[in-house]
């Protein structure tokens, strides 16, 4: 116990920084992360402000609208389609979601929990096509949606291609897995000795205490349906315009029409910005633990 | 270990436990038969489990690799051509012998490294030379790069070529600079202060939103016109206005020097392309950086602390050292990722601009989508992906040889 004291005692000698150090350097500390957090705010104030000018606004050095311009919202949604590349996206993103739960679950739940020859050889490749960049596999899934390679008839311009291709990825399964078999034998041992097969083992005990795994799988394929832009760039045509290429187009359509082209930016942005004020411990947990660069 | 199931089994304990405790015998009589049939069930279930993701996988993830290695053999433009074998490769490198070099360079700068780890660490004579040793190896490995590299550009794809230098120059100016604001802010954050969680939110805003959007907005921000925003901050410190993305000439000539070729620099255009990486990947590297610091023990900064360390000597020597496997880790994803980076480069590029901005994958990309020259660009893509598999073959040996706590 004395040489407790004498411990804390030694600190408060040793470490007493003055005062005023200590405030100034809060201060800094403070000025540092403001002036970090400005710059990475700034361009998004950027746009919310540019998007409620007039065009002739846009084109001189003026930080905020007079009026704002509310009706430009209105004005991208239909005149330059974008509520229309809005629905498209919604749908594809929805439709990409389910069907990467639905694969990625009993994916992830096989190689958990069920010895099965060939179990290790499929998952390390699995894991390898993490791996290959998108220049490679782009130009012969192209030819494959196009029926090309196999006989299916062309997908081009159809929901199909927008969302097939997507339902299933490595990383998915490997998160799943990942907590799938952290779940204690003991509870499978009972639900066996209950009569249950695999499947009600998984959707009546696994799944219901598998939330956060699976919030942080539907957060990376929506981000990843939402702003994925190459491929839907080369297979989509008028019909399924997804948003992103929407935006992208629109730069090159109508170039001088900065206020629409920012309102577009501003409803681009926002299904992504209420998923994350929703769930952004979620969102900043799921990277941290997975190391995943999006 | 499992309990082999029979249907007496279940319905005993489903009537009364005690049973089972009393007659042990059946759990290890019945089970054999029963076994074996429910290995089977597993494996019928297992599969059936596996397949529906295996067949995406498999048809969108593998087997295009393959095929884009069948392409490049051939000589496919618009329409499907003759097999010629590796030839769409040997006009990317001008010659075989033009790879070898290069290839002999990259071989020997990865062997001087390896030699000069082992030299450091023994305690022979020659150790205080190792790293006369290293620079030897590293001349010798420079002039074998440089001399292949320069028959390449001559003989070869010169705007492919160029465009893997735009991708290092890229990578050179991005990944050092984001880890080093990301270390910075994300040991900021780790003091005491207020609003931490919101500071979090905003760094990591940017990471979060789609890179076509972002991108867009840049495209405003550094336009060439004098009221453009990147215009008017600079006009703050009393500079003139400057092109931003409209502008191909590199660097070090802007600035007055008459350098040409590599040591020129990338053109301001790509050094917009690097602040809009930079801007986005910081979040991203703060937010792995505060995982880590969060698992630096306390003990460690109050033993120094108590020693009287002040808060830059307890970052020098304590975060940093602790960090620095992240650091690593993070620097060979950022590595890998400026090869695969493909959208904001993209949407940021302008035609005025020039091949100062094609990065490889987006050369790659226009190769076919522009051009449909399938064969040579699936070559192109198959020469990016041996580059990336490289890294990532660096990447695992020297994270599993050594753990960085220097």
């Amino acid at each position: 116990m004395a040489n407790k004291d004498k411990i804390t005692r030694s600190i408060g000698t040793i470490r007493k920084t003055h005062p005023i150090v200590r405030i100034v350097g809060k201060a800094i500390i403070y000025i540092v992360l403001t002036f970090g957090a400005l710059v990475s705010l700034f361009p998004f104030f950027w746009m919310v402000s540019q998007s409620l000018m007039t065009l002739g606004e846009t084109l001189q050095i003026r930080w905020l609208p007079a009026f704002p311009q509310w009706q430009n919202y209105a004005e991208a949604w239909s005149r330059a389609r974008f509520g229309e590349y809005f629905l498209n996206s919604t749908w594809v993103t929805i439709g990409t979601i389910i069907g990467v739960l639905v694969t990625s679950i009993l994916a992830a739940y096989a190689f958990a929990r069920i010895e099965f020859p060939g179990r290790n050889i499929i998952f390390t490749i699995f894991l390898a096509t993490m791996m290959v960049p998108e220049s490679v596999t782009l130009i012969p899934n192209l030819f494959l949606i196009r029926g090309q390679i196999i006989p299916w008839g062309n997908w081009n311009d159809t929901f199909w291609v927008l969302t097939i291709p997507f339902i299933a990825n490595a990383f998915s399964i490997f998160l799943l897995k990942q907590f799938f078999q952290q779940v204690p034998n003991e509870l499978w041992d009972a639900a066996r000795i209950d009569g249950a097969g695999h499947m009600r083992f998984l959707t009546q005990i696994v799944l219901p205490i598998s939330t956060a795994p699976i919030v942080t799988v539907i957060l990376f394929t929506f981000t990843g349906a939402w702003n994925a832009f190459s491929w839907p760039l080369i297979v989509t045509g008028r019909k399924w315009r997804t948003m992103m290429v929407g935006l992208y187009n629109f730069v090159s359509e109508a170039g001088t029409e900065t206020q629409l082209l920012m309102a577009g930016a501003v409803i681009s942005l926002i299904p992504i910005i209420i998923l994350y004020i929703f769930t952004q411990k979620q969102f900043t947990q799921g990277i941290a633990t997975t190391g995943l660069k999006g | 270990m499992e309990v082999p199931k029979s249907e007496e089994l279940s319905e005993g304990i489903e009537e009364s436990e005690q049973s089972v405790m009393i007659q042990p015998e059946p759990i290890v009589d019945k089970p054999k038969r029963g076994l074996g049939f429910q290995k089977t069930i597993d494996y019928i279930t297992a599969y059936s489990f596996v397949t529906p993701a295996f067949i995406i996988i498999f048809l969108f993830g593998l087997f295009p690799i393959g095929y884009a290695f069948y392409m490049s053999l051939i000589n496919w433009n618009v329409r499907k051509g003759k097999f010629i074998g590796f030839r769409n490769y040997l006009e990317i490198f001008g010659s075989w012998e033009n790879l070898y070099w290069v290839l002999g360079g990259i071989a020997l700068l990865f062997i001087g490294f390896l030699v000069q780890d082992k030299l450091s660490k023994s305690n022979h004579k020659i150790a205080k030379f190792s790293w006369l040793v290293f620079l030897v190896i590293l001349v010798v490995a420079g002039v074998l790069f440089t001399t292949g590299w320069g028959a390449m550009m001559d003989t070869g794809d010169k705007a492919f070529l160029q465009s893997l230098v735009n991708t290092l120059y890229y990578a050179l100016g991005t990944v050092p600079t984001q880890i080093i604001i990301g270390i910075l802010i994300a040991f900021l954050l780790y003091q005491d202060i207020k609003f931490k969680e919101g500071f979090r939110l905003l760094y990591f805003l940017p990471y979060i939103t789609p890179a076509v959007t972002t991108s867009v907005i840049f495209r405003i921000i550094f336009n060439r016109e004098a009221y453009s925003i990147a215009n008017r901050v600079i006009n703050l410190f009393g500079l003139d206005p400057l092109k931003w993305r409209f502008e191909s000439k590199p660097i070090m000539q802007l600035l007055g020097f008459n350098i040409e070729g590599f040591w020129a620099g990338p053109s301001l255009a790509l050094i917009v392309i690097m602040i809009f990486g930079v801007w986005t990947f910081v979040g991203y590297n703060v937010v792995i950086f505060l995982s880590g610091l969060g698992n630096i023990p306390k003990e460690v900064y109050e033993a120094a602390e108590i020693d009287g360390a002040t808060k830059w000597q307890l970052f020098r020597h304590i975060t940093i050292p602790y960090l620095s496997p992240i650091t690593f880790y993070l620097t060979l994803i950022s590595l890998i990722g400026t090869f695969k980076a493909f959208n904001h480069i993209y949407v940021l590029k302008l035609p005025s601009a020039g091949d100062s901005v094609v990065t490889a994958s987006v050369y790659i990309f226009e190769r076919f989508y522009k051009f449909s020259q399938f064969g040579r660009a699936t070559a192109m893509s198959m020469v990016l992906f041996l580059i990336i598999l490289g890294l990532t073959f660096i990447q695992n040996k020297i994270m599993a040889e050594r753990v960085f706590y220097g």
